[in-house]
């Protein structure tokens, strides 16, 4: 057995054992090397209450080369990309160290969502939006949360903001690509169900996450 | 005089209670083993006598100062001149160990201390041993084993107090009395180093890169005091050497990664082979050269090996401080042009350091870019080739706005008054001022008056036209 593998079922097992952190790491599938994990939201942050799942992928030369991972939960933060997920952060470049573990750098993510950093953004729109409103932008990063991670949605603020902007800011508000919800709307579906369905599946384009178009429509039709 | 007292005692015990001492004595012998298997060599045949080797850890480093004893005041001898003393001062964190050969009388621990036959310091680097022994003495009491405290006494240092020997204001001091300071000192280094060794080979420490617990003998300790396991450091290293990626090869640790620490050729010599060693060091050195801003490419396409600039460049005269000479293929070259060595004394054509002055001028004062530049080649000499370039572009200016050149011997001429045909002062071609065509000598007129051509009516330039004016107002 390579030190690799060892090295991953450790940290694995390790964070299997470990209750108190709440970050899990499961398998996709039987690669040791492909892996989901996921930590909560953190407090005090438009995140909270969400549960947030990251794909990650162990590298040959593992621990020696970072681990790449990648939000698969939609996440509205200027370091993340809104479309494909990317996570802009140093310990994943070139800060990595062979002694930071997949628990350590799923906790460093987590406090990444704390303290965004607009300067050194993956997210332009997203940075932009965050520094000229940051009130409407929690606004946003709390909605998708809600509608994505699964979090409480809107605290105080019930009914007001996100609601009343209309089906076409819907699209833009719940992270979708107006294309993609014109393509399935053609089809005969209700706008509205369609923009649902596409949140529901985490929807990016039939690339991302091999979400096929029939797997759309088999959910429109439920 | 106690001792007949003693025998009367010894007599006292009966047999179950020798018993009780024998299996006393074996329970502390087997507690010792277990504890301390390196300090206790076994017991001889009859099975009373017993060899302990103490070391001192003191589990932190303490100074050492070793010094002669001072001179007894009261000998015939005192009144010459006091000696100079010498003094030794090392660290350490360990001392030799205190040899102790011991026999356990048959009623101790009940009744009797154990008998201390013979005890001494490994290169008697302890005089005092005598106080020692009585003070090992003075800790038994009554009924109550005793080796174990002896064992730790000696182990922790502890005993160095009682003797006196530690500083009374800082305890990390400890003052040695030995009659030759010089000759115990590397003894006591020597020791301290292989004991520090072979205790870091027997520990098991974690590596946090395998997450695996490994002997320090499979471990390396670096500078900066991590701990990680062999295998590891050399996977990463080689991988680090084999891209090419030498900034990484250093400590795995966030916060030396973070810091850039960097390992040392001693380091990287223990971990990985020797040709990944050169490696290293191959690519250790490219980078510092490309670092370096002192040091110049040699212009020789075939070779392009970094030039270092001489040590006393700078107090070279300026015309000598340009010269590098490249150290694999001896071309000796002009640091600001890069053209081969054109002396001292000749300046560089402009065209070919114009780059450089540019370069200067464009940064700004102060940067870095400019520091870079000024390292290279000598602030003085970058300033002065400012300069030339700077008054050289004014003469260029001011050669091509107020000068022609001469179409027949490329002079350049300057007018200052009259008009504007022009017979060379050197070579008699005639030419136009305004445009540097030649003209036919026989009618050089002819260029000005031809309606066609760009120059008519303009033998005279307009420079003039006020004073025409002023003569037609008048």
């Amino acid at each position: 057995m390579d030190a690799r593998l060892r090295r991953v079922n450790k940290e694995i097992s390790d964070c299997k054992n470990d209750k108190t952190s709440q970050i899990k790491i499961e398998l996709f599938d039987e690669s040791p090397f492909h892996l989901k994990g996921s930590f909560p939201g953190p407090e005090g942050t438009p995140y909270e209450g969400g549960l947030f799942e990251v794909d990650i992928v162990i590298p040959d030369s593992y621990p020696f080369q970072p681990v790449k991972m990648k939000f698969i939960t939609k996440v509205y933060h200027p370091n993340v990309s809104s479309a494909s997920g990317a996570i802009c952060l140093d310990i994943l470049k070139d800060a990595w160290s062979p002694v930071l573990t997949l628990k350590s750098t799923l906790i460093s993510l987590q406090s990444l969502l704390c303290s965004p950093e607009p300067n050194d953004p993956q997210d332009a729109e997203v940075a932009k939006h965050y520094m000229t409103s940051k009130s409407s932008f929690e606004e946003t990063a709390t909605y998708w949360t809600q509608i994505y991670a699964g979090g409480p949605g809107p605290k105080e603020k019930k009914g007001k903001g996100v609601g009343g902007k209309g089906v076409q800011d819907e699209v833009a508000i719940a992270g979708l690509e107006r294309a993609h919800v014109d393509r399935f709307e053609t089809l005969g579906f209700e706008r509205s169900k369609v923009i649902d369905a596409l949140r529901r599946l985490n929807y990016r384009g039939p690339n991302i996450a091999q979400i096929t178009d029939d797997r759309v429509v088999e959910e429109l039709l439920k | 005089m106690t001792q007949p007292v003693e025998e009367v005692y010894s007599l006292v015990l009966d047999a179950d209670q020798l018993e009780q001492c024998t299996s006393m004595q074996q329970d502390e012998f087997g507690v010792l083993e277990s504890i301390y298997p390196e300090f206790v060599s076994s017991r001889n045949l009859d099975g009373d006598a017993l060899k302990l080797e103490i070391p001192v850890q003191f589990g932190t480093t303490k100074s050492v100062l070793i010094s002669e004893p001072p001179p007894p005041s009261n000998t015939g001898i005192a009144s010459l001149p006091e000696k100079k003393q010498t003094l030794q001062s090392i660290s350490l964190t360990t001392l030799p160990p205190i040899l102790i050969n011991i026999t356990l009388p048959r009623s101790y621990p009940l009744q009797k201390p154990p008998v201390i036959t013979s005890i001494r310091a490994t290169h008697i680097w302890l005089s005092e041993v005598e106080v020692l022994q009585s003070t090992l003495i003075e800790l038994w009491q009554t009924a109550e084993p005793v080796l174990f405290n002896w064992i730790e006494y000696i182990r922790t240092g502890d005993f160095l107090e009682k003797l006196n020997l530690v500083s009374p204001g800082n305890s990390d001091i400890i003052a040695l009395p030995h009659p030759a300071p010089r000759l115990i000192a590397p003894l006591l280094l020597e020791y301290d180093s292989s004991a520090q060794s072979s205790q870091f080979a027997q520990n098991s420490y974690p590596c946090s890169v395998c997450l695996t617990s490994l002997k320090g003998s499979k471990c390396l300790q670096l500078k900066c005091k991590h701990i990680f396991c062999r295998t590891c450091l050399e996977d990463f290293w080689k991988m680090c050497i084999a891209e090419g990626d030498i900034s990484r090869v250093g400590c795995p640790d966030p916060e030396c990664v973070k810091k850039a620490n960097e390992a040392g050729e001693e380091e990287v010599a223990r971990v990985v082979t020797e040709a990944e060693l050169q490696r290293w060091k191959w690519l250790r050195e490219k980078r510092n050269v490309e670092r370096d801003p002192t040091v110049v490419h040699c212009p020789v396409a075939v070779c392009q090996a970094p030039v270092p600039k001489p040590i006393d460049a700078d107090k070279e005269t300026p015309g000598w401080s340009r010269l590098r000479t490249c150290p694999r293929c001896g071309y000796s070259f002009c640091a600001f042009c890069r053209r081969t060595w054109h002396g001292p004394l000749d300046k560089c054509p402009i065209a070919q350091y114009e780059h450089l002055a540019l370069e200067y001028l464009g940064a700004e004062e102060g940067s870095p870019e400019r520091a870079k530049l000024e390292r290279r080649f000598g602030k003085a000499n970058i300033i002065r080739l400012v300069a030339t370039y700077e008054e050289e572009k004014a003469n260029m200016q001011w050669l091509s706005s107020s000068t022609m050149q001469c179409p027949g011997c490329q002079c350049h001429v300057e007018k200052n008054m009259g008009c504007n045909h022009m017979t060379c002062w050197k070579c008699s071609q005639h030419f136009c001022y305004r445009c540097g065509e030649r003209l036919n000598p026989d009618q050089p007129y002819a260029h000005f008056s031809n309606p066609k051509h760009g120059c008519f009516n303009q033998l005279f330039d307009v420079i003039d036209v006020p004073e025409a004016e002023w003569e037609l107002e008048e």
